[in-house]
Parts: C-alpha cells; sequence; structure tokens
C-alpha cells in the first residue's frame, strides 16, 4: 500500500502547499493578533502522505513530551475537506481562561457551572478561532469556501490515552499537514494537524497548478 | 420570495448583521419572542437593543467570522442564552430565561467577500429542563432528598484532595437510626420511610450549604464537613443526636420517636484516604451502638 501514498502528492505539490501555508499562517497571525488579542506564533508547515493507519503513531510521536494534552476537534467542508486537530499542552486551558479573562464573562448566578466546564468552552472558542484562521487563509488562496462542524473537545487527558481511542477508517489515505504553535503571551502551545482526505486530492492537485500559474 | 417566506416560518430565529453589526434582517421568530418588529430594529446596531451582548466575546467572534470567514458556537452550557427572552410554557419554573444554542458564520456576496453576519437562536429550553433534572436525579436519593452514596463518594474524594492541597481540617459523621428494624416489624415499612424522611430533614436543617449530608444505605447517613475539626464536628454530631432525640413521628396515630448513633472522625496522621476516613467512622459508630446507642463517639483527639 506504500506506493498508493506517494502517490497523493508530487514533491513539487508537497512543496507548493507548503508555500501557500506558509502564506496563509503569516496572513492568518496578524488577524489573530486583533481577534483575540495575542500574538499567535506558527511555525513553518510540515507536510506529509501517510496511511491513516500510521496517523496516531504518527501525532503521538509529535506530542510524547506532553503528559496530559487538550485536543480541539473540527471538521471542514468545502472542495478541501478533512478534519482539524488542534492539540494543546497541558494547562493551556487554564492559560488561556486567564488570557480572555473569560471568568468575567460567564453569566452570574451560575457559580454551579464547574471550572471544568468553562475550561472546556474557552478552548472551544480559541480552538475554533485558530483552526478558523488557518484553513480559511488555506482555502482562501485556493479559491474555495470552507464551512466547518461544531468543534468537539476533549479536556486534559493522558495523550496515549485519547489517541489511541481515536477512529479513522483505514483504508484511507491521509495528506497531514503539521505546524506547532506558540502563543506570546501566558504559556499556550501545541500542535495542528490538518488532515485531508483522499477525496479532496484531486481538486487539490488542481487548485495547487493553478495556484501557480498566477505566477508564471 | 419563496425564501422569505421560508426565512419566516422556521422555529428558530436568525438575524442578520451587516459588518458595522447593524440588522439587516430580522425574522418572525426573533419578532414574536423579542416584542420588537423588524422595522423598528432594522439598520440599529444589535447593541443598542441588546446592550448585554457587548462583551468581548461576543465581539471576538463577529470580528473571526468578518475576518476569517469563521463559524462560532454559542453553547447552552456556557453562556445559557444570547438573548434574554423569558421562556415560556411549562418550563417557566426552572429557568428565569429561555436557554438557548447560537451560532454565527458568514455570508458572503458573489466575489467570496464576508458581507454580513447570520446568527441562529434555537430554543433549547426543554432539553436543559430535562438534562438539570437528570442531572438531580443521579446526585440525590430518591426516597430523602438528601446526595446519594454516589456523589457522597464523589465529593469525599474531592474534598480530600483539597484538604492534601491546602491542609484545610476535615471531617466526617456517620450515623444509623437505632433500631430501625423494629420501626419496620412494629408499624412497617411505610412508616420506615416516613421516619427516614423525618430524620433526613431532622439533619439536614442544621447544616451549612458547603457540607454533604448523604444517605449511604438503608438506615444510615454520612455527613462530610469540610473546613471542620473534630471538636466543631463533634459538636455538629451531638446537635444532630438532640434534634433526632427531640422529633415525635406521628404516623396513623401512633406517636413514634426514634434515637440516632453517631461516629465522628477526622483526617489526621495516618488517615490518608477518603475510604480510610470512612472506615474509621463507621468503626466509631459502631462503638457508638455498642456502648447502649443514641450517643456520639468521636475520634481520640491527639
Amino acid at each position: 500500500m506504500g506506493s498508493s501514498t506517494n502517490e497523493l502528492l508530487t514533491a513539487e505539490e508537497i512543496e507548493i502547499m507548503q508555500e501557500i501555508m506558509n502564506i496563509a499562517f503569516g496572513k492568518s497571525a496578524a488577524d489573530l493578533a486583533e481577534v483575540i488579542d495575542t500574538h499567535v506564533v506558527l511555525s513553518i508547515p510540515y507536510i506529509k502522505c501517510m496511511e491513516v493507519t500510521e496517523l496516531p503513531e504518527y501525532i503521538k510521536n509529535d506530542v510524547k513530551d506532553y503528559k496530559n494534552i487538550s485536543i480541539v476537534e473540527q471538521g471542514f467542508w468545502g472542495k478541501f475537506r478533512g478534519d482539524a486537530l488542534l492539540v494543546f499542552s497541558s494547562g493551556s486551558g487554564k492559560e488561556l481562561i486567564t488570557l480572555l479573562q473569560q471568568d468575567q464573562e460567564v453569566r452570574a448566578g451560575h457559580e454551579s457551572e464547574s471550572f471544568d466546564v468553562l475550561e472546556s468552552e474557552t478552548l472551544m472558542e480559541v480552538g475554533n478561532i485558530l483552526i478558523g484562521a488557518c484553513i480559511g487563509k488555506v482555502a482562501e488562496l485556493l479559491k474555495d469556501v470552507v464551512t466547518y462542524t461544531p468543534p468537539k473537545v476533549i479536556v486534559e487527558k493522558y495523550y496515549g490515552d485519547v489517541i489511541s481511542d481515536a477512529q479513522y477508517d483505514p483504508d484511507k489515505a491521509a495528506i497531514v499537514l503539521r505546524t506547532d504553535f506558540r502563543f506570546d503571551k501566558g504559556n499556550v502551545s501545541g500542535f495542528l494537524f490538518l488532515i485531508t482526505s483522499q477525496e479532496s486530492v484531486s481538486w487539490l492537485k488542481q487548485a495547487l497548478t493553478d495556484f501557480l500559474e498566477q505566477y508564471e | 420570495m419563496i425564501l422569505s417566506q421560508v426565512f419566516d416560518s422556521l422555529n428558530i430565529g436568525i438575524i442578520i448583521l451587516d459588518r458595522d453589526l447593524k440588522v439587516e434582517k430580522w425574522n418572525r421568530w426573533m419578532e414574536a419572542q423579542s416584542g420588537i418588529e423588524e422595522k423598528q430594529i432594522a439598520g440599529t446596531s444589535i447593541f443598542e437593543a441588546f446592550p448585554d451582548l457587548n462583551t468581548p466575546k461576543f465581539n471576538r467572534s463577529c470580528k473571526s467570522v468578518l475576518s476569517f470567514g469563521n463559524f462560532c458556537f454559542f453553547s447552552q452550557k456556557l453562556h445559557k442564552y444570547l438573548f434574554p427572552f423569558k421562556s415560556k410554557g411549562y418550563f417557566e419554573t426552572n429557568f428565569d430565561f429561555m436557554q438557548q444554542s447560537c451560532a454565527m458564520g458568514p455570508l458572503r456576496d458573489e466575489n467570496n467577500e464576508v458581507k454580513f453576519i447570520f446568527i441562529y437562536v434555537h430554543d433549547v429550553t426543554e432539553v436543559a429542563s430535562y438534562e438539570k433534572k437528570l442531572k438531580e436525579m443521579t446526585m440525590k436519593d430518591g426516597l430523602t432528598g438528601v446526595y446519594n452514596r454516589r456523589y457522597l463518594e464523589t465529593r469525599m474524594k474531592e474534598e480530600y484532595e483539597r484538604h492534601v492541597r491546602y491542609d484545610s481540617p476535615l471531617s466526617l459523621v456517620m450515623l444509623d437510626i437505632d433500631h430501625f428494624k423494629n420501626v419496620n416489624d412494629t408499624y412497617g415499612h411505610q412508616c420506615g420511610d416516613y421516619i427516614l424522611k423525618a430524620v433526613a430533614a431532622g439533619v439536614g436543617q442544621s447544616i451549612r450549604n458547603v457540607d454533604c449530608l448523604a444517605r449511604y444505605g438503608g438506615e444510615e447517613f454520612c455527613c462530610l464537613l469540610p473546613e471542620t475539626g473534630i471538636e466543631a464536628a463533634t459538636m455538629v454530631a451531638e446537635r444532630f443526636r438532640k434534634v433526632i432525640m427531640d422529633q415525635e413521628h406521628t404516623y396513623d396515630g401512633n406517636v413514634i420517636k426514634v434515637t440516632i448513633s453517631l461516629g465522628v472522625a477526622e483526617v489526621v496522621e495516618g488517615i490518608n484516604s477518603a475510604k480510610i476516613l470512612q472506615k474509621e467512622a463507621d468503626a466509631l459508630l459502631y462503638q457508638a451502638k455498642r456502648q447502649g446507642r443514641n450517643k456520639v463517639v468521636a475520634m481520640n483527639q491527639g
């Protein structure tokens, strides 16, 4: 099966995609700073094609330094489609609450809602913004418009448990776009994985060609 | 024409805002719930009619819709509602305002530029109300209305951890109705249930909000006392004993009196889990039984 994953994208296509993500993340960083009032540093993205079954090991390898992780998962749905996984390091949720001063916003009279709910909602909001910013800009450059499913969140679990439990269709191949991020305020960091399925590959190949043509 | 009929027939609220957050569209549902007609609100800032919406989170969400074409979600769990509408119908007693699940997203023109924001408002009061009831049912004892054993065990673990972290005192009172079998055998189980309720109510009336009174099983109750050392806990237990001793229960023309026996333990050195604390209180309770009942036995101090 190894050969099929290699055929997903050529080395040149991967290079173009990397460049597009670079531009997209650069643009989204500036807008993000305005929306959440914090600068987010996104690393140069890394792209790899693999079998879906290899995915858990791959993600584990990246996050193994974190004991506990929180994950925000969101599906995106356009011609460019797949799942976004935002993995936060341990303690990020609590830092984000302080950063956004969320606690003051929760309606009075609901003290009964535990801190856990606040934490998961905060992760979800920031995750939603971050994922939307990154994907939105990539889609924009590729002349696509995407919609999103509501985010799901897993808060502060041992990374080994979370990732092993994840469900993937074993017959599918995936293009994994990975970047790490760090907030310049607070101790918040993690990884963003965009996992696009085979289905969007033929469209993606065409879009990458079209993108390049603008400059030729 | 057809679309605008759909817009007004839907059983959810739909609002469309322009880039300055002025109302562009306001559907029938919104008119009905808010009492504000579209022609009144159109063209005005949404914050004029709903100043409480002007929060950092709401503004952040609008910005992320406008700059990234994001979708944002406002769950009922955290936000309860975006628009304060009086809840109508059967659920009024549970919530002051309609519980809402809301989302917002972008509307684009032919060049894919985000021109408007849509917000939809979904009434989830009914579901939230069931959820609330179910949550209570998992925490409370059906007969007596005090907490159940499952909730007690969770709270014990949490309070024990708090004790470890902050070194604050933590005590537990365990109590059992004396000769309860006789009540059941003499007056029947329904009378027994009546007594159980009365005892739970009697003990429950004199505890603080932070204390956790739970039915542990049969005729046995536990009362967890955070921030309370053994001396104060013993006084509390003594108060319980007197309250129950003074109660007179009238059932089917019979006047019945019961007493309780109590064991009181505090987390001290050597007690290194919530379970051991409970075991300790249980042992002291049986000591009280052996010493003749209607009695408090507390852990030796120092």
